[in-house]
């Protein structure tokens, strides 16, 4: 019987994920749009780019929200073209992760915004 | 009528689709340490669709709670009341702002509630596209698993926290 010549993928690898880089984009691309959610609170509270209200009802959290989710989009995007056929490194991408979270986090918090 | 629209919004809101992307998160963080194999090493191919499966529906649950708390459930709550109007009541923001004792309700709750939530459903995507997309090694891999386990634990935190504030708030002044 003729032996197979080249390794076969395991049946549950979809082509390509042999390399991390496509899932470390989408983990970075959640701390980008995470920061994205707090940066646009800053910037509406100061008056420097105040959110267009895209829903009336719904008021300025519809814009703040919608141009955080197409930042984070792009992000994804960007990072998934860039990184998709490459090991990137797991821990330095979850620590840059986990520190956009926490300074979106921090900038949504009411006291935190409140001072601008 | 029993129940109000606004009220059924709510209740399927904050329980029926909150409620249960929390419930999905537990059980996410449970599996993701009970049918962890070690590295190099196969996991079943069902824990592996499963624990995807479980990613998925709470992202799919976490957007549509954002999406409807936002655009279903949030306008009845800060609608403008008619000027002059003692009774306020059925205007849950003004209500709340018009008593000192209540007004944290809207300024820290409610508006801690606006923001915080997309980002927990951006974190949950992020994880369910990682549990899909690396189905096979999810569960195998450490870096990986523990990833997405950071993610959706995060993720839980922050829905947990939010839907404590919901409760407050909806305890307070009700979307009748």
């Amino acid at each position: 019987m003729a032996q197979p010549t080249e390794a076969v993928p395991p049946r549950d690898e979809p082509i390509g994920s042999s390399t991390n880089g496509s899932a470390m984009a989408a983990v970075m691309a959640a701390g980008v749009g995470a920061f994205a959610v707090g940066a646009f609170v800053i910037l509406n509270e100061s008056g420097l780019l105040p959110a267009p209200t895209l829903y009336g009802p719904a008021g300025g959290v519809s814009g703040r929200t919608t141009m955080a989710a197409v930042t984070w989009l792009i992000a994804w995007a960007f990072l998934h073209r860039r990184w998709r056929a490459r090991d990137v490194p797991i821990r330095r991408v979850l620590v840059a992760t986990l520190v956009l979270i926490a300074l979106g986090l921090l900038a949504t918090f009411p006291p935190v915004w409140s001072i601008f | 009528m029993l129940f109000s629209a606004d009220s059924i919004w709510t209740m399927l809101h904050g329980i029926a689709l909150g409620g249960g992307s929390l419930l999905a998160l537990a059980a996410a963080l449970f599996s993701l340490r009970v049918m962890a194999v070690p590295t190099g090493s196969d996991a079943p191919d069902r824990h592996s669709r499963a624990v995807a499966m479980l990613l998925v529906s709470i992202a799919v649950l976490l957007w549509l709670t954002v999406l409807g708390g936002t655009y279903i459930v949030f306008p009845p709550y800060r609608a403008t009341p008619p000027a002059g109007l003692a009774d306020l009541s059925q205007y849950p923001r003004a209500f709340l702002l018009a008593n000192p004792d209540t007004a944290w309700l809207h300024r820290f709750a409610m508006e801690t509630k606006e923001h915080v939530p997309w980002i927990a459903a951006m974190l949950s995507t992020a994880a369910a596209f990682v549990g899909v997309r690396h189905r096979g090694k999810l569960l195998s891999d450490p870096g990986m698993r523990g990833t997405v386990a950071t993610l959706t634990g995060i993720a839980f935190v922050l829905v947990a926290y939010v839907a404590l504030l919901g409760v407050f708030v909806n305890k307070v002044a009700p979307l009748e």
